[in-house]
């Protein structure tokens, strides 16, 4: 029997309506809700080593899951428990400046994501590399592509090794070529990193990489099966 | 690879200390973090002056400026100020304009930052303390401005000029108690925000910035209310490091500021941990 590295029990979340005082009265007398439940009673066990994968509609509640896990929001009921260092590949280049160089953002890019002086200045020489960039390193990204962005984005946030694994929707940028290689580079992440979660609406790849797949819809986890049985229970459910 | 994982403890997300070490624990934070906080700063102080022919000489100009219309103004007002006031001005303004942009950058950090915290977790304190740090380091800029003033003025380049960095710090230290406290409310309510603008701008006429410590000595009443705005020491104090000579501020009045400025950083400290989880859902 495996370790379990990510234990979520009974998690729900709920996220606060902004009052105005214009409509503090009515709402007092119509009882409006006060509050939007994101996530219900979420119980999930992922084992370590495991390749997990979720799917659901836009706005399920897939990618709050991962930031549940990753402490970004901290669950109103019940817990959540991981073991080991965690990492949340979510919005490649979050925190880029324009105006600073590509090596420049590298860094504080990776800083973002959790990197100390000494990992970035390990990393850099592979991360150059992998974003193929050449020169224009040294140019202000503001002069970029979004494609080259989101290469030099996608160099820094692959160059991690974390215990841990969040994938929300990363897959799919650049040029044709770049796609293939970005695609290789993170199931080379995948096979690499001890536990992986996945959120992703290509089922192709949840059925090559992944272990099990949970369903996600409106806020409740469904079933949780073979990414084959989870996929036909997707469908059914939105038909 | 594999396996690294298996011996590694299952903890809670999101547990915190207890709330009395919550002081202590923000502090870890920030040196554990130092990393980040420093790239951070470098974006936010390299943004602000980006396309600028001028570039970081604006942190003088900017001063330099404001404090030529206030002298002119106090001219109109008073009639024949002291030959040294137009620099009592400058450097009160560049003093207090690190506490009042640091007050509003930090309580408006979480706010601004709303993208990255929905998508990498990190402890959130760093949020305020990089816009308090790129404030403090714009200043400390600034503050060359008074190597022409002493040789214009004829001023002694003594070892008390190093209450001036001094000061910058201690304001900075002041602005951050204060921000820390109210940044998660103004996630909920953005009325905070409006609020603290509208407090720097008042705060800036309360504040000896166009008048002295020493003119507030012989008037009375408001004269010794005044002496219990916690600005006035760091303003004093750097005014009396540029003119080259120990502060004749009373040590009670510096320990007033520090102690006020320690208490504020306690109960902030407190309540962002607290409340920043909870504030963050509001963005």
């Amino acid at each position: 029997m495996k370790q379990s590295v990510i234990i979520l029990e009974n998690v729900s979340l709920h996220f606060p309506k902004i009052k105005k005082l214009s409509t503090l009265f009515t709402d007092l007398i119509r009882k409006r809700k006060t509050r939007f439940t994101a996530l219900k009673e979420i119980n999930l066990e992922v084992k370590l080593g495991e390749v997990f994968g979720l799917i659901g509609k836009n706005g399920s509640g897939k990618s709050t899951i991962l930031r549940v896990v990753s402490g970004i929001y901290p669950p109103d009921e019940g817990n959540c428990k991981v073991a080991g260092n965690i990492s949340l590949l979510a919005g490649i280049g979050t925190g880029f400046s324009a105006h600073q160089t590509g090596i420049e953002n590298a860094i504080l890019y990776g800083s973002i994501l959790g990197h100390n002086e000494q990992e970035m200045t390990d990393k850099l020489p592979e991360i150059l590399e992998f974003s193929e960039l050449g020169d224009f390193i040294h140019e202000p990204i503001r002069t970029y592509s979004a494609g080259m962005k989101a290469r030099l984005g996608l160099a820094v946030a692959s160059a991690i090794k974390p215990d841990i694994l969040l994938i929300d929707e990363v897959l799919g940028v650049g040029d044709p070529q770049f796609r293939e290689k970005s695609k290789k580079r993170i199931l080379d992440l995948v096979a690499e990193t001890g536990t992986v979660v996945i959120v992703s609406h290509s089922f192709g790849l949840m059925k090559d990489i992944c272990d099990r797949v949970g369903v996600v819809h409106e806020g409740k986890l469904v079933m949780v099966g073979s990414p084959e049985e989870a996929i036909s229970t997707y469908y059914e459910i939105t038909e | 690879m594999v396996g690294s994982t298996s011996n590694a403890i299952v903890v809670e997300v999101g547990l915190k200390p207890s709330i009395l070490k919550a002081p202590i624990y923000v502090i870890q934070k920030i040196i554990s973090h130092k990393f980040l906080i420093r790239n951070l700063v470098v974006r936010e102080v390299r943004g602000k002056y980006r396309n600028a022919l001028l570039g970081y000489t604006w942190t003088v100009i900017e001063p330099a400026l404001l404090a030529v219309v206030y002298y002119f103004l106090f001219y109109m007002l008073a009639g024949n100020p002291d030959e040294l006031y137009a620099m009592w001005v400058l450097i009160g303004i560049i003093i207090w304009g690190c506490f009042g942009k640091s007050l509003q950058a930090t309580v408006s950090s979480l706010t601004r930052n709303k993208n990255t915290i929905h998508l990498v977790y990190f402890p959130r304190i760093v949020f305020p303390m990089t816009s308090v740090m790129a404030n403090i380091v714009i200043t400390m800029m600034s503050c060359f401005v008074i190597i022409p003033i002493m040789i214009v003025f004829d001023l002694p380049l003594t070892i008390h000029v190093l209450l001036i960095p001094a000061s910058v710090l201690l304001a900075g230290f002041l602005a951050t108690g204060v921000g820390i406290l109210l940044a998660p409310l103004n996630c909920v309510y953005r009325d905070v925000e409006h609020l603290v603008r509208f407090i720097v701008r008042a705060g800036f006429f309360v504040s000896p910035v166009m008048w002295t410590y020493e003119m507030a000595l012989d008037r009375g009443i408001f004269g010794n209310v005044a002496m219990y705005n916690p600005m006035l020491t760091p303003i004093t104090l750097a005014r009396h490091g540029l003119e080259g000579h120990a502060t004749t501020l009373p040590p009670e009045l510096i320990l007033w500021t520090i102690g006020f400025g320690s208490l504020m950083w306690l109960i902030g400290s407190i309540v962002f941990e607290k409340y920043e989880r909870w504030a963050v859902k509001y963005l």
